[in-house]
């Protein structure tokens, strides 16, 4: 397919400077503020995550309180992930492009600040609610009914502004970007209300609430955050690399087939639950094959003949990387999914480290890079103020390094796992003996993304302050030439 | 792909086809499964599900508060899938019917700790105790973590607590003082020592000999009325 015959626009072009100025300009503190959120919930839960990694070497770690109780600790590290960083990063991201793409400024700024701050108060409602055992119990939507509401609607004051936004942009046609973008902003409501309806205003009988708790979480992972991933992905590749995205019609493909397909599924094999459900969430998770396929195809001929230019910005490098994650981890989902592995490693390590793969690999990479490109311009200049390059490279090579080892551990440790309990011979206590080594390894991982993460929030203090510095001197200059 | 309405629809129907079949079609099939259409007697002699008395019921609550499904999932997969059922983890497979009383239902994702379905068959509740708080007394190694804020170590006045916990000797504390479990611990280890599913269903009969390789009737079963065992 060639690039000229499309009628479609397959490159997201430039905007005049002008009217960037004033989109950036409208984006600046709602983004700011979703941002530097995001950022320091990333590293609660981070720290979170290395606490309850640490009580593998010693049960007897931090076990007197409740509060830190490992599966306390465990569901407060992942909702501070998901919810403090997740959907605050992907919406900031998509806010951006939409307002970017569609070259209109951003729509209602005040709602979405509004929004953002209650937003990050109920998420710290819900953190304490867990901590203090107050949790709902159900995996990845663990934060009780009262919060759940003040989340919806911080959530809907944010998107909301994110559609009227995209209603009033004055570049008419569409880049992928944008359709994954509102995709994401469309499921969370969708899936959340499902969820907070019938898992804790009216709870469905008996082991329903599991299934729908399933299908939640599985949804907010490969659809919500999957497309919120994506659309950055989507959108600096082939900007940063000047080169057209090789076929409009195979994100199509990709976007319409992943959002079909991937939202089938989550249901472990051998569920107690009619056959026909998690046969349903098998042969769907099997067909992601298709936009996997589709991505893969259109990135790699995008790019395979600039290949060494992809580590040459630092936004790109954390894009691209995010991408290679996205497609492992789809790999792994795939794998997993079939009824002889399945049988294997569900409710082993196999799937936490899956779980790490696409979170930390994918989505916060793709997140990273994102806000190293938009954070710097988001000051109303011309010249973006810079980043500090060598803690940008610290940042990167630490996590990176962090989740290749706490991944690779965690899935070599998780099929082993599974294969010696798979064998009666092996004792239940032998088995887990046999999974300490690698659990203890991922602690290192933990333990380096934790300071790569550190580096990325230092980073992110010296910008802010050295905006803060400059606003300081402009301001002080200014009054003088009016006093002069 | 230039219009939003039309993407939002399109959006829309997808969204719908995955609730639908997901929500939606197990809800109908199985929504208003009820205790009253399917009176079952367990193994136990007891009708089958049953909703567990109170100090079990609160200590659902416990377990839910503490994410004990973090660790410990509570459903037995069918022969054929893993190696449940030669663990000892329970004699057949779980079924939609064995939560119709569990609210919320945590039937967990991780096996760090083992499955805990039929852990009332396995155990009593002093054991659940003694492994709440310390699992090394029973399992040597276990990495469960201990839950000591369960528990209260006070110095005996007088006679003895009849609940202190009979610690072996490795885990004996200083003379003269006891551990004594808050109610919190009791909840829990009723709730813990409820737990079995072993109510004969029609989609997950009991376990039965296989018969010789003859197609005669197996002698021991036809000579007497008695189960098989």
């Amino acid at each position: 397919m060639s690039v000229t015959a499309s009628p479609a626009q397959t490159v997201p072009r430039p905007s005049p400077p002008s009217a960037r100025l004033d989109v950036e300009a409208s984006c600046r503190l709602p983004l700011l503020a979703l941002f530097s959120g995001g950022v320091l919930w990333l590293f609660l839960g981070l720290l979170f995550a290395l606490i309850a990694s640490l009580k593998f070497h010693d049960p007897h770690f931090l076990a007197s309180e409740p509060y830190w109780t490992y599966g306390r600790i465990h569901a407060a590290h992942r909702t501070a992930l998901l919810y403090g960083f997740g959907v605050p990063a992907a919406l900031g991201v998509g806010l951006w492009l939409l307002c970017r793409l569609g070259r209109a400024p951003l729509a209602g700024p005040g709602v979405v600040l509004v929004g953002t701050i209650f937003w990050n108060v109920a998420v710290a409602f819900g953190l304490i609610a867990i901590l203090c055992g107050d949790g709902t119990g159900f995996e990845s939507f663990e934060m009780p009914a009262y919060v759940t509401l003040m989340l919806f609607v911080a959530y809907l004051m944010i998107a909301v502004c994110g559609v009227l936004t995209f209603h009033g942009r004055t570049e008419r046609k569409l880049y992928p970007s944008q359709w994954f973008v509102l995709g994401s902003f469309f499921w969370f409501p969708w899936i959340f209300s499902t969820a907070s309806m019938l898992l804790l205003c009216m709870p469905v009988r008996g082991v329903l609430q599991s299934s729908v708790a399933w299908w939640y979480a599985h949804n907010f992972s490969v659809i919500f955050l999957g497309f919120a991933g994506l659309a950055p992905i989507f959108y600096f590749i082939p900007k940063l690399l000047g080169r057209p995205l090789h076929s409009y019609y195979l994100a199509a493909l990709a976007f319409w087939t992943l959002a079909l397909f991937g939202s089938w599924g989550g249901i472990p094999g051998g569920a107690p639950l009619p056959a026909w459900i998690v046969s349903m969430g098998v042969v769907g998770t099997v067909l992601t094959t298709v936009p996997l396929l589709a991505v893969a195809l259109n990135f790699y001929q995008t790019v395979y003949r600039d290949l060494d230019a992809l580590d040459n910005h630092l936004t790109l490098r954390f894009t691209y990387v995010g991408l290679v994650f996205w497609l492992l981890a789809g790999v792994q989902q795939i794998v997993g999914v079939l009824p002889n592995v399945s049988a294997l490693t569900d409710y082993t390590w196999f799937s936490v480290a899956h779980w790490e793969l696409f979170h930390y690999g994918f989505f916060a990479f793709a997140m990273f890079g994102a806000i190293y490109y938009i954070v710097p311009r988001l000051f109303g200049r011309v010249d973006p103020l810079p980043w500090v390059p060598g803690l940008v490279k610290c940042h990167f090579w630490l996590t990176f390094g962090g989740i290749l080892i706490s991944y690779l551990a965690l899935l070599v440790g998780g099929v082993g796992q599974g294969v010696l309990l798979n064998d009666p011979n092996y004792s239940f206590a032998q088995v887990m003996l046999g999974t300490l080594m690698p659990l203890r390894i991922s602690t290192l991982g933990d333990l380096s993304i934790v300071v790569g993460t550190i580096f990325f929030l230092l980073n992110f203090a010296l910008l802010l302050l050295r905006w803060g510095f400059r606003c300081w001197i402009e301001n002080s200059a200014g009054t003088r030439k009016e006093r002069a | 792909m230039n219009s939003g309405p039309l993407l939002f629809l399109g959006l829309f129907v997808t969204m719908a086809l995955s609730w639908l079949s997901f929500v939606m079609g197990p809800q109908l099939q199985l929504g208003d499964t009820g205790p009253t259409t399917n009176m079952i007697v367990g193994a136990s002699g007891q009708i089958y599900p049953h909703s567990e008395p109170g100090t079990a019921h609160q200590g659902a609550e416990i377990y839910r508060a503490n994410i004990c499904a973090s660790c410990h999932t509570q459903q037995v997969r069918p022969q054929g899938v893993g190696s449940d059922k030669s663990r000892g983890w329970g004699d057949r497979r779980s079924t939609a019917y064995d939560y119709l009383f569990d609210q919320p239902v945590m039937l967990g994702l991780q096996r760090v700790g083992p499955d805990l379905a039929n852990a009332g068959r396995r155990m009593d509740a002093a054991a659940v105790l003694l492994r709440l708080y310390d699992s090394r007394i029973l399992t040597p190694g276990s990495i469960m973590p201990p839950y000591p804020f369960l528990f209260e170590k006070r110095k005996i006045q007088g006679i003895p607590s009849p609940d202190a916990l009979q610690l072996p000797a490795s885990f004996a504390l200083p003379p003269g003082y006891e551990i004594v479990p808050r109610p919190e611990a009791n909840e829990l280890a009723a709730y813990v020592a409820s737990l079995h599913q072993d109510g004969y269903l029609f989609e997950a009969p009991p376990p039965f000999q296989p018969a010789g390789k003859t197609n005669a009737p197996v002698p021991t079963m036809a000579a007497t009325n008695s189960p098989a065992k």
